[in-house]
């Protein structure tokens, strides 16, 4: 006999064993919270839009600001601003939607489809501060070092001892040591949460696709 | 409004419950892991239950909405038999006096159900509700062919793991 049939044949038995819930039993299930990944998603992505918009305030007002002092008249800078405020709203209007047609209705492959979706959105959110934040300290730092008296004179004591070519290198090295760690510490924390939530949706939603054409 | 509703859906649940029972005792291994999908399954068909429009039947909607929070919605770490867990239970029956009776086959069964992945489950759950492919199909979001290649691929894999 198959082992199947088998099986289906004890599964049909086994349904009077299992404990019998009351109706007040139920009633009290309904009144608790869900622990679902949907909603642990949706929690994270939005402490995510909100670090990178505390990121940019906290650069905007706080003293770096004034180091770059007239930078915030600055036509370019203002334009920079208006266009990260624009690519947040369009992120966010697409997360939001994504997030909007998660439903447990759905056929297994759909749901999941869905809520990697909504996560694709804020990761492309995320990956676009990241080169956002590359491109601005690369724009940024030169314009500073030209702008501040300090480092003009820190600049003119190192040509004159001829080691413009190591204070340079310096900054570059220190900058880049910088970035890497912000970039590693985020990349850590993406592989935590997908390594916590994600893994099985990913590894069961791989499973569902193969084979499929 | 909202009170019919609840009592409506209690009461719904409290008939077809036997539904997330077998799906918490295919996809869970102890009570306490058993009883908490069983919750978990129960809040995600709550929530969805307002747009429970009554065209398909809501035994039919379970299945869909409890398999769903199973393999992708529920959070909780699971608690998987390991392999030397496995192979004390063989040891344990081929060591004892040898007797092909169903029910050691039976038992040897459930262990091998156990060892399937959460996909290969859920196909075995809806094959023992006397689903058909269609259904199946349908359930799962994959071609009725596939479903068919997939379902012969576990049927092997437990002959597999019952005949090492």
């Amino acid at each position: 006999m198959d082992e199947l049939e088998l099986l289906k044949k004890d599964w049909k038995k086994g349904e009077n064993n299992f404990p019998k819930l009351s109706y007040n039993q139920i009633y009290k299930m309904i009144l608790k919270k869900s622990s679902s990944i949907v909603k642990w998603i949706f929690i994270i992505s939005i402490l995510e839009f909100v670090f990178w918009v505390a990121i940019s305030f906290l650069l905007k007002y706080t003293g770096f600001a004034d180091d770059i002092g007239d930078i915030e008249s600055n036509t370019a800078f203002i334009l920079m601003s208006v266009i990260s405020y624009i690519i947040l709203a369009y992120f966010f209007y697409r997360f939001y939607m994504n997030y909007r047609t998660i439903n447990t209705t759905d056929n297994a492959t759909t749901l999941m489809e869905n809520i990697l979706k909504t996560r694709r959105t804020v990761k492309q959110y995320v990956g676009f501060n990241l080169i956002a934040m590359v491109v601005s300290v690369g724009v940024l730092l030169p314009y500073f070092m030209e702008q501040d008296p300090e480092t003009q004179t820190i600049i003119e004591q190192a040509t004159a001892n001829g080691e413009l070519l190591k204070f340079y290198a310096g900054i570059i090295i220190v900058t880049l040591l910088m970035l890497a760690v912000a970039i590693g510490l985020i990349l850590l924390f993406y592989y935590l949460i997908y390594g916590i939530l994600l893994k099985r949706l990913n590894k069961n939603y791989r499973e569902l696709k193969k084979l499929e054409v | 409004m909202h009170k019919e509703l609840e009592h409506s859906f209690v009461e719904l649940l409290e008939k077809h419950q036997n539904i997330i029972h077998k799906v918490c005792r295919l996809y869970t291994y102890d009570y306490d892991a058993h009883n908490d999908l069983f919750q978990e399954i129960t809040i995600q068909l709550w929530k969805a239950y307002p747009k429970f429009r009554g065209d398909s039947k809501f035994s039919t909607w379970m299945y869909r909405v409890g398999l769903n929070t199973a393999i992708t919605l529920y959070r909780k770490s699971k608690r998987r038999i390991s392999t030397q867990d496995f192979n004390d239970v063989q040891f344990k029956i081929s060591a004892e006096e040898y007797d092909d009776t169903e029910e050691q086959q039976l038992k040897l069964l459930y262990n091998a159900v156990k060892q399937l992945n959460d996909i290969e489950k859920a196909l075995v759950f809806l094959y023992l509700e006397d689903k058909n492919y269609k259904e199946i199909s349908e359930t799962m979001g994959i071609s009725e062919v596939n479903a068919r290649v997939k379902m012969n691929r576990v049927k092997n894999k437990l002959r597999t793991i019952l005949n090492p």
